[in-house]
């Protein structure tokens, strides 16, 4: 059986739109779970959404441990043998607060895979397969989101082209969500239930591109 | 950990050709050898998985990934669905485009010059015949443009950026056959340089009998050859042999005189009519004892050259070639197969002018294949 690793933020953990970050689709229905329908038996899907998590920094506000980089390698050893790890991140490093342009996201998440690739958590002891999803761009109304979010629906545009070229220089398996999603209007940055549904199939689709040899 | 120094992890990526979004061919940049790699790898077999490309050429399957991602951008290689319900994970095969490239060919021959486009599987798209009055190749130069013009002009309007170029299959003597006979001082040269200029594609050049066989290696039954025996029977009947994908020609006077103009003399010394034997005709009409006899000629010419050469190099595979009706090629497979018991004789599947298919796989081969 192989092991995927779905790591992301409230997008992942299947935060409602417009809703608190207690309230979650079901496991069946956030797209980790339409990937598990998807993939079927022979994997074995690790579910690791946090809202508000970001790629590498402390939040000073929501707190140290939305940074993605160091609950990253607990998280590896916790789960590894890893075939395959997933990161969906950047829209929370677009919060005002980090004042971070696309470029340094992208970079952000090139830390994250230097990280993977050093603790090489795949199958003997070797780096992963890596896939880089860049987040569906945020809707230019965030709500209540405004002043936190202030100066991020542009960026976020901006993030599928900066990811994909840190994709092809570090060499990395690449899926643009917004090629098959939107942000709801509810909030401006959440998916909902029908994009979870998409967005699960389409990364189906790209993780069965990958190809995987007849072996384990 | 073992990082080259210096470190240069947290330095901004390096924005490599992908990040060029430009639709479309990348008509100038230079093809990376691994993405010829994965173009050739998918020419030879469609329908493989990014893990397989990985595994037959030593990428790991992220670059592997990379690489498919630039060349699905540029519309060279197309996704197919996902194959279920076979033993083990699914898998969705990667294939060549067929319109993610075209290419158009000319072949040159004494009696009729051949103009086709064909697409990045090798499917002809279109095809134009010229008469070529014997010996007089390059009086037409103006036709020959318009011939050129015609089969860009079959694909649609946004298809035509990607065109890859054009191929010239010309048989060797051409240039003293146009010195000779028109004494007009049009070279090879000049009519290439013409064409360039005018139609502001590159043009390649290659000798006719070995573009066929290049074409059929590219995309007929010799795809999955090594080495075989090629035969192209046109005027006359001429071979190449093929050893590990490399066309070797031998010297140009093997070329045997048991083609079509010998048919043409034979029929001609009995008044019958012969024109139809240099057309794109898909069948011929009876032609009696003139057809049979030189049938037999060519066979037993045929195998005679097999058993000399099959002396001193092995090989296991004839192809032969011909834009005669397909059944004179099935017919002579057949008696090659009678006569030798380890050698498979295989009708050319290139059927439709072959040296102007040939001719049209060079700006394939040159621009997108490792060679």
């Amino acid at each position: 059986m192989r092991s995927v690793l779905c790591y992301g933020d409230s997008n992942t953990h299947g935060q409602i739109p417009g809703k608190g970050p207690l309230e979650r689709y079901g496991p069946d229905e956030r797209w980790p779970g339409v990937l598990r329908a998807q993939l079927g038996a022979g994997w074995y899907v690790i579910e690791e959404g946090l809202s508000g998590r970001t790629t590498v920094h402390d939040d000073p506000i929501e707190g140290a441990h939305k940074n993605g980089r160091t609950y990253l390698r607990p998280c590896l050893q916790s789960h590894a043998t890893l075939d395959l790890v997933i990161i969906m991140l950047g829209t929370n490093d677009l919060k005002i607060r980090f004042n971070k342009p696309p470029s340094e996201v992208a970079m952000g998440i090139g830390c994250l895979v230097y990280d993977i690739k050093e603790l090489a958590p795949g199958p003997g002891g070797t780096t992963p397969e890596i896939m880089i999803v860049a987040p569906p761009p945020m809707q230019d109304d965030v709500k209540e989101w405004k002043s936190i979010f202030a100066g991020a629906p542009e960026k976020s545009r901006l993030l599928a082209l900066e990811f994909e070229v840190l994709a092809d220089s570090l060499e990395l398996h690449f899926f643009d969500a917004g090629s098959v999603v939107s942000c709801s209007e509810a909030d401006g940055f959440h998916i909902d239930a029908e994009a979870h549904r998409l967005l699960g199939t389409a990364l189906a689709r790209a993780v069965d591109a990958i190809g995987w040899s007849r072996s384990t | 950990m073992g990082h080259p120094l210096p470190d240069m992890r947290f330095a901004p990526p390096n924005p490599l050709r992908i990040a060029d979004r430009a639709s479309g061919l990348n008509a100038l940049s230079v093809r990376s050898y691994n993405e010829r790699l994965v173009l050739s790898l998918l020419l030879q077999n469609e329908g493989m998985s990014r893990m397989e490309i990985g595994e037959k050429t030593g990428l790991s399957a992220q670059t592997a990934s990379v690489i498919v991602r630039s060349l699905e951008q540029e519309g060279l290689v197309s996704q197919g669905e996902a194959q279920r319900g076979r033993v083990g994970p699914p898998t969705i095969p990667l294939s060549l485009n067929p319109e993610g490239a075209y290419a158009v060919g000319v072949g040159f021959s004494r009696r009729r010059i051949d103009v086709a486009l064909i697409d990045f599987i090798g499917t002809v798209r279109f095809h134009k015949q010229l008469p070529a009055e014997e010996l007089n190749l390059f009086q037409r130069g103006g036709d020959l443009l318009a011939a050129i013009r015609d089969a860009m002009g079959s694909l649609p309007a946004g298809a035509r950026g990607r065109i890859a170029g054009i191929g010239l299959a010309v048989p060797d003597e051409i240039d003293a056959m146009a010195a000779t006979c028109n004494g007009s001082g049009h070279s090879l040269k000049a009519l290439q340089a013409e064409i360039e200029e005018q139609i502001k594609l590159p043009v390649f050049v290659q000798n006719d009998i070995t573009a066929a066989a290049g074409g059929e290696s590219m995309f007929g039954v010799a795809k999955p050859l090594n080495d075989y025996l090629f035969f192209y029977l046109g005027a006359r009947l001429q071979s190449r042999l093929i050893l590990n994908h490399q066309i070797y020609k031998g010297n140009s006077s093997t070329s045997f005189d048991h083609g079509l103009m010998r048919l043409e003399n034979a029929l001609n010394a009995r008044k019958q009519p012969s024109e139809i034997i240099w057309s794109s005709s898909a069948e011929w009409p009876e032609l009696g004892e003139a057809y049979s006899e030189w049938l037999g000629e060519c066979s037993n010419r045929l195998k005679a050259s097999i058993s000399a050469l099959i002396q001193f190099v092995e090989f296991k595979t004839v192809v032969l070639s011909s834009h005669a009706p397909q059944r004179i090629a099935n017919s002579l497979c057949a008696d090659i197969n009678r006569e030798f018991a380890n050698i498979d004789a295989l009708p050319a599947r290139v059927t439709v002018s072959p040296k102007a298919v040939g001719a049209a796989s060079l700006p394939f081969s040159s621009r997108f294949m490792i060679q």
